[in-house]
């Protein structure tokens, strides 16, 4: 939001607290959800078990529709995570939002383009990485840069350019412009006392409703393409 | 609150902390997550596989050994049919031999039995016949002291002890 942002320099490093403090919130979230969900892990799956599992199952099936099963399993932990990770901080905004004194302290972490291009440059360069360990560095740029036709370079770095800009924004933009109209839709609550809260309620529901929803395709549409280019870099075209 | 911190203005530079911030976040959280969800998850995962797999070999495996059983006892049951009827014609035929054996070894130990009987017939009159003629011998001896010592005083019965031994002679003649 365009809202103050709570800056605090540790090392003379500038960090956007009211950035970082709901990131760590979402990471605490899928941490103890997790850890609850994998407690009694038994061969024979019950309760709890069962969702972790459906969970896992989700991902590897984004990851298989991908890449073959044999060198796609490696991914698996990633992918749970990011999406995990992901999908909590996409719908952390819609439940919870703590402003004091204009500044956020708890909103989405995924509505700060700040953090989706951390995470789009993050499964980037492990792709990149992942693509130069296993042709090395002449088969990496040759499968890259240089393939199918040469004289597409340009192109091609280009494109390297555009798929980190909107792995990042898509997902930034979409939570943020959420967010943004849920606070629209508070402020018209507030702005003609009861003849507008009333009308509001209604709205505010579904437009959270809607959100959730959005929340979750883009969480599964960001691990979707980040596999996609993964698989981009290490296989042959 | 120091004076470091910058409230309500809006960011004009880059907070590349936040950058440091997230992806040390993530990769702390995938470590926790691998060593307490992920890991136990997906060795149980794998297991769980491996053991269906297994079961569904070992079940394969099972039904094969089943299969060969039956046909081996299925075999076996043919087998023991031929095996019985043969038994039983063998036993027939050696019964067939045996009676014929026994019918024979009868027929000739009667007809043995016959000829030693006639055998011995024959050699009982034999030996009646000497054993009479002895007794005849010894018996006409035994009168004929009795009659001479008798006879020496009564000359005049001569006649008739005369004609005694003549009909004895007559009658061992007849026989």
């Amino acid at each position: 939001m365009n809202e103050g942002a709570y800056v605090q320099e540790i090392f003379g490093i500038p960090f956007n607290i009211s950035n970082d403090l709901p990131g760590l919130l979402a990471a605490i979230i899928v941490f103890f959800t997790m850890f609850w969900l994998s407690r009694k892990i038994r061969l024979k799956p019950t309760g709890r078990q069962n969702v972790l599992e459906w969970i896992i199952d989700f991902t590897n099936g984004i990851i298989k529709s991908t890449m073959p099963n044999k060198e796609g399993s490696q991914f698996g932990l990633l992918i749970f995570t990011l999406f995990s990770f992901i999908f909590v901080s996409n719908q952390l905004g819609l439940m919870l939002q703590v402003n004091v004194n204009n500044i956020d302290y708890i909103r989405s972490p995924t509505a700060d383009a700040m953090t989706t291009m951390t995470l789009a440059f993050m499964v980037l360069l492990f792709a990149h990485f992942l693509g130069v360990k296993k042709f090395g560095f002449r088969g990496y740029i040759k499968n890259t840069y240089l393939s199918p036709i040469p004289y597409l370079l340009p192109i091609s770095i280009l494109e390297e350019f555009t798929n980190f800009l909107t792995l990042a924004l898509r997902l930034y933009g979409n939570i943020y412009s959420g967010e943004v109209l849920l606070k629209l839709i508070y402020e018209f609550g507030k702005s003609f006392g009861l003849v507008s809260f009333i009308p509001a309620i209604p709205l505010e529901l579904i437009w959270q409703a809607f959100s959730v929803f959005i929340g979750s395709i883009q969480a599964y549409v960001f691990v979707t393409l980040t596999m996609v280019y993964i698989s981009q870099k290490i296989e042959k075209e | 609150m120091g004076t470091d911190f910058i409230l309500g203005t809006v960011a004009t530079s880059v907070k590349w902390g936040d950058m440091l911030f997230y992806l040390v976040l993530f990769i702390v959280l995938l470590a926790l997550l691998k060593h307490f969800a992920w890991g136990p998850v997906n060795e149980m995962m794998d297991k769980r596989a491996n053991k269906i797999a297994d079961d569904i070999d070992s079940a394969e495996d099972a039904r094969q050994k089943a299969e060969e059983l039956a046909e081996k006892r299925q075999s076996a049951l043919k087998e023991s049919h031929v095996e019985a009827s043969q038994i039983i014609e063998r036993a027939k035929k050696n019964g067939e031999q045996q009676k014929n054996i026994i019918v024979e070894n009868a027929h000739s130990e009667a007809q043995s039995f016959k000829e030693t009987a006639k055998q011995d017939i024959v050699r009982e009159r034999q030996d009646a016949l000497e054993g009479v003629k002895n007794d005849v011998a010894e018996l006409s001896l035994e009168i004929a002291s009795k009659v001479i010592s008798k006879n020496l005083q009564l000359g005049d019965q001569k006649a008739l002890i005369d004609s005694y031994i003549e009909g004895l002679g007559k009658q061992n003649e007849v026989k």
